[in-house]
């Protein structure tokens, strides 16, 4: 049972002062969300010469025929089911290698833990972008190495096969490694927050590390779990630099390098851009509408007590 | 202390056989790469094949020097500094305050706002830049609805003047008038302005008035004008303002989240004895949510350092410069027609040792003042 | 036993994430086609989008032993492509280059092959002299064969907006500053340019402006240290761009204005003279997909028209346009001298550049090709009044990020913009260049 604190008038004002103030930002944060989003709806099913002269109303004529043609040319069939397991793929991934690390580091002691796991923070620091070229050379030198070496073994003919450049496991790789250093510092530190008891308790009954990892810890990750997916999976779908450095097979490629191919500077065909935005951002938006709740319960069920 | 009931071996085997993944993957994409970058920084690799083509060596730090020399670097951290700040000290505090808005049910409709402030997230920055140049544009938005007002406004006055003169005279007097209210950047156009304008108005015949009227309006009625997108430091206040738009989000949740893991009678017990809104934030909630704090400065401080995309979609770095980043700068170094390799990683060499700079900064700030309950 | 199971759960996992990896090279024994890799620069909003895909089908459907992997990218994503390529020497097969400018490290570091063996001397007297000139090219070999000449500077003329307002085409600069404020009542801007992007004031009327007043003599003089850019000659030249700016014959709103609103604004009659470079034309014509135009093709030969730029107080070369040799195609130089890949490239480029591919691009508007006697009956107007344009222009002269190394150029286009927003002056933006170009003397 809640008691009335004694506020005086003047805290009061302030009070009611403050909460205008706050959902005034918010609302004008939201309508700056809102209303791009549902411009950009709005316009993708206006024709483009429309377009042309209607930037900002409804349209007059509503019509399908930018994402018949966006869907089409930028073969977004081949794209979304990429998007989607690199997208999944890499979240577990993420999670499985941070949370294990994360593991050996809070919870081993060890000499080695202070100097690689500081490398892990900085890394934080790192943007892919200074790197991209590093890694493709990385990527097509060791693809090449591999080649060779199997090739001399016999195991493969005259043809190379893609084992890190335009594959889907290099990309999931890379991605994977991408996210790591984030995710292995916040895992560390949650895991650190975890009683050793518990870890006791099953290592008592006989369980290896593996197997305290599997029934103590993972289940016990899930809210961290939960926030490194938030951090990462936006990031992750809408990643466009890397995958364009690594994949140039069309079947491997993922959706933002399709919306891409619409975003020209030599614009003329406003429509089909659009379109291909919507059809860009739309996964997203569904996974967020659908799984938000789960994502904030998620982390309360996870609350630690004690 | 217990004595662990496992071998030492064991328990090396383990530790190293959990982070062996992490470490491989680590190195493969941070480690190595970066090694390479630092080394390229130090060279003269002009491009071509990297190992295998023309020779090159190591040369030194003349690219941090000619980095060190360049104004437009410095100008290009200026432009990250503000970022940083605005990031650290807008969109923390604001996620924080909303959070704990809708942690203690000070404002309705948490799920809501949650939500929706979460959402510019998911928007793809081309969108962004798209709408940047709809609103901005001087044929966009703001443009429009500005110069109707302004429009309106000097057709008044103009009506005013020609009232007052007794119909459509064409008399010096007149003429003055109408250039003591025009727009002086409009006027630069004319050489000897009361000539010309006068001998413009005689073309018309008395009942153009409407016509006239229009016309005087295009030619010297106050433009909205973009300028000052293209001056620095102010064309970087819509940038900020996108930017604290972006991710405050962002911070809303991940610090609703972590309040929401505090013991609420903690937080009642307070209230019982008569704490205020504000002391329980500053003695009780900001202390325990310290790590986290610590954790999303870290994030934030990293990501602005490095964001690239939003402002590239917007503005491209430009007009002339004013609004370019450091990720920018180094794009525009290392990919454009003739990469300049050596200098693009030196900045992004620059930006990592900044940034640790930085984080140094956060951590000791947050032994000062922070510690857990 | 546990651990037994879950390692042998780890390697079955990476032997199906190794099959799984995708990308195999062939799948067939035998007669394997030969496999070539092509990066091209396209955007899938231009118009004429539609029919250069089936350009690439049919190449296909017809070379069936021939297997085509095309990337297609442009702008950021391109250009880090190539450099990543570049950097480990790893280029595909057939790429899309450019001449200088972009492609500069293709040339500069030899990694294209000379086309001149390749095609042959009789293929290759097909194309107009300009584009097989190997001097044109950053390399000084022919890498890559241009699909057009590209002339930078058009200023496209709405001549039925002039006409309405009682306006003669200007044929001299005065004539154009005379109708800025007649212009301007009707709320159309004189000269329209979108430079929001550094290179198009440079490329598109700088190159145009610095060729009619100093001539590509005195450019090369500059590289070779005889003159300076400090010197007056180019003082002036930066100073009529200046001038441009403060007679509101350019509004300094044009820096704000981003390349792709351009032609939209021309077409709506926002402005009397659009300066752009030929490839713009491109922009208005219908497209097939919509088959809707930005100007209608009715409209295009009654109500504009493709002009010289007027005449320049102090020019000495009257007439000239800043011109280069376009884009086209080049092969990779480590594709292995006399392989079955050579001979498929080689295929290509003879089919991509025969008459018939490229009357289909004279079609689409995408460009006019360099291959002599290329024409059609079904182009719209725009088409055709471009090569009138051409025929009427006497001389050309050096497009300047053609010519200057980019660390030289890349100072004058921000002084350009810098100058429109009034923040520098000529004198300040000459002494840059000047600097810039001591530093590359220094290098040579």
């Amino acid at each position: 049972m809640t008691v009335k604190t004694r506020e005086s008038k003047f805290e009061r004002i302030i009070s009611y002062f403050g909460k205008a103030m706050a959902y005034l930002v918010m609302s004008v944060f939201a309508l700056m969300t809102a209303y791009p989003i549902l411009w950009l709806i709005m316009n993708s099913f206006k024709p483009t010469p429309e377009y042309r002269v209607n930037r900002i109303g409804l349209p007059r004529t509503w019509t399908l025929v930018n994402y018949v043609g966006a869907w089409k040319i930028g073969e977004f069939s081949k794209l979304i089911g990429n998007s989607f397991l690199y997208t999944i793929g890499a979240s577990i991934g993420i999670i499985l290698v941070a949370t294990l690390a994360g593991f050996a580091f809070a919870k081993i002691k060890s000499k080695a833990t202070a100097p690689i796991y500081g490398s892990f923070v900085i890394g934080i620091l790192l943007s892919i972008q200074s790197l991209m070229v590093p890694i493709f050379l990385e990527v097509s030198q060791l693809d090449r190495i591999i080649n060779d070496l199997l090739r001399l073994i016999g195991i493969i003919g005259q043809q190379n096969i893609n084992i890190f450049y335009n594959s889907r496991l290099g990309v999931l790789l890379i991605y994977i490694g991408a996210g790591l250093p984030i995710a292995v510092y916040l895992c560390t530190e949650y895991i650190r927050g975890i009683p050793d008891s518990l870890i006791e308790a099953a290592r008592l009954d006989g369980a290896g590390y593996f197997e305290t990892f599997r029934r103590v810890i993972l289940p016990m990750a899930v809210p961290i779990a939960m926030t490194v997916t938030i951090l990462n999976i936006t990031k992750i779908w809408n990643e466009f630099a890397l995958i364009n450095i690594l994949v140039s097979k069309t079947e491997l490629k993922s959706m933002p390098l399709g919306i891409y191919r619409f975003s020209g500077t030599m614009a003329s065909d406003y429509g089909k851009q659009f379109a291909a935005l919507v059809i860009g951002m739309a996964p997203m938006l569904i996974f967020y509408i659908i799984f938000r709740k789960q994502i904030t319960k998620g982390v309360f069920a996870g609350a630690v007590k004690g | 202390m217990n004595r662990r009931p496992w071998k030492v071996v064991e328990e090396r085997r383990a530790y190293w056989s959990m982070i062996s993944p992490a470490i491989i993957l680590y190195i493969f994409v941070f480690a190595f790469p970066i090694i390479i970058s630092i080394v390229i920084s130090l060279s003269n690799y002009a491009g071509g094949k990297m190992f295998g083509g023309q020779s090159w060596r190591i040369t030194g730090f003349q690219q941090y020097v000619k980095l060190a020399g360049d104004p437009y670097f410095w100008l290009a951290m200026k432009n990250n500094i503000y970022i940083v700040l605005i990031s650290v000290f807008g969109q923390l505090p604001l996620g924080l305050i909303f959070a704990y808005l809708i942690y203690r049910r000070i404002v309705k409709f948490g799920e809501f706002w949650q939500g929706i402030l979460y959402m510019p997230a998911i928007i793809s920055v081309i969108v962004i830049g798209i709408m940047w140049n709809i609103i901005f544009s001087p044929y966009g938005l703001i443009a429009d609805v500005v110069n109707k007002s302004y429009a309106a406004g000097f057709s008044r006055q103009v009506e005013q003047i020609f009232a007052e003169a007794g119909g459509f005279q064409i008399t010096d007097q007149v003429v003055k008038q109408l250039i003591a209210v025009s727009d002086p950047s409009a006027l630069e156009i004319f050489a000897e302005p009361i000539e010309e304008l006068k001998a413009l108005l005689l073309a018309y015949s008395p009942d153009q008035f409407a016509v006239v009227k229009q016309d005087l309006v295009n030619l010297l009625a106050r433009k909205w004008s973009a300028a000052f997108l293209a001056k620095r430091d102010v064309a970087m206040l819509p940038i900020l303002f996108v930017v604290l738009w972006m991710w405050t989000g962002m911070y809303l949740i991940l610090f609703l989240a972590n309040m929401q893991k505090i013991d609420t009678g903690i937080v009642e017990a307070a209230r019982i004895d008569g704490a205020s809104e504000g002391q329980i934030i500053w003695r009780i909630m900001l202390p325990m949510l310290s790590g986290v704090v610590v954790n999303a400065a870290i994030l934030c401080i990293a990501g602005s350092l490095n964001s690239f995309d939003l402002v590239f979609a917007m503005t491209g770095g430009g007009p002339a410069r004013v609004t370019q980043l450091l990720s920018i700068y180094m794009y525009d170094r290392a990919f454009m027609g003739a990469p300049d390799y050596p200098l693009a990683n030196a900045i992004a060499l620059a930006i990592v040792i900044f940034s640790l700079v930085l984080i140094m900064l956060t951590k000791i700030v947050e032994r000062r003042y922070g510690g857990r309950e | 036993m546990k651990k037994a199971t879950s390692i042998m759960a780890v390697l079955l996992l990476l032997s199906a994430t190794v099959a799984f990896a995708g990308g195999q090279g062939g799948e067939v024994k035998g007669a394997e086609p030969t496999v070539l890799t092509v990066l091209y620069y396209i955007d899938a909003t231009q118009a004429g989008y539609a029919e250069d895909q089936a350009i690439w089908e049919k190449f296909s459907a017809e070379n069936p032993d021939i297997k085509i992997e095309k990337e297609e990218l442009f702008d950021q994503a391109f250009h880090e492509k190539v450099a990543a390529y570049v950097a480990a020497g790893t280029l595909p097969d057939l790429m899309y280059t450019w001449p200088s400018g972009r492609s500069t490290a293709l040339h500069e570091q030899r990694l294209l092959k000379d086309l001149t063996p390749l095609l042959g001397k009789e293929f290759l007297s097909n194309f107009v002299p300009a584009a097989i000139d190997p001097s044109n090219q950053k390399s000084g070999y022919l890498a890559e064969l241009p699909q057009s000449v590209t002339y930078t500077t058009v200023m496209y003329t709405n001549t039925k907006l002039l006409k309405d307002n009682g306006l003669a085409e200007p044929q001299m600069y005065a004539d154009m500053k005379a109708m800025v404020p007649k212009l301007k009542a009707k709320g159309a801007q004189t000269l329209l340019m979108a430079n929001k992007d550094t290179w198009v004031m440079q490329s598109c009327l700088f190159s145009t402006v610095t060729g009619r007043m100093l001539g590509d003599a005195w450019i090369d003089s500059a590289k070779a240290g005889d003159v300076d850019f400090t010197d007056q000659g180019f003082v002036d030249t930066l100073g009529f761009v200046d001038t441009m700016y403060k007679d509101g014959v350019l509004s300094r709103d044009t820096i704000q204005i981003a390349y792709g609103e351009g032609p939209a604004l021309f077409a709506e009659g926002k402005a009397a003279f659009l300066v752009d470079g030929d490839w713009r034309q491109g922009a208005f014509l219908t497209d097939s997909s919509t088959g809707v135009a930005l100007i209608d093709p009715a409209r295009q030969k009654s109500e504009f028209a493709f002009r010289n730029f007027p005449a320049i107080p102090g020019e000495k070369n009257a007439g000239q346009v800043s011109a280069i040799v376009g884009v086209g195609f080049s092969v990779s130089a480590s594709v292995p001298a006399g392989s079955a890949k050579e001979e498929a490239a080689v295929r290509w480029m003879k089919y991509y550049y025969s008459p018939e591919v490229l009357k289909i691009k004279l079609e689409t508007g995408a460009f006019i090709p360099s291959r002599k006697g290329i024409t059609s009956d079904k182009i719209e107007p725009f088409t055709q009044m471009m090569p009138e344009y051409y025929a009427s222009i006497n001389k050309t002269c050096y497009v300047l990020d053609g010519v200057l190394d980019v660390d030289v150029y890349t100072p004058l286009n921000n002084g350009l913009q810098e100058m429109g927003l009034g923040t520098k002056n000529p004198t300040q933006v000459a002494a840059e260049v000047q600097d810039a170009m001591k530093a590359w003397q220094a290098k040579q």
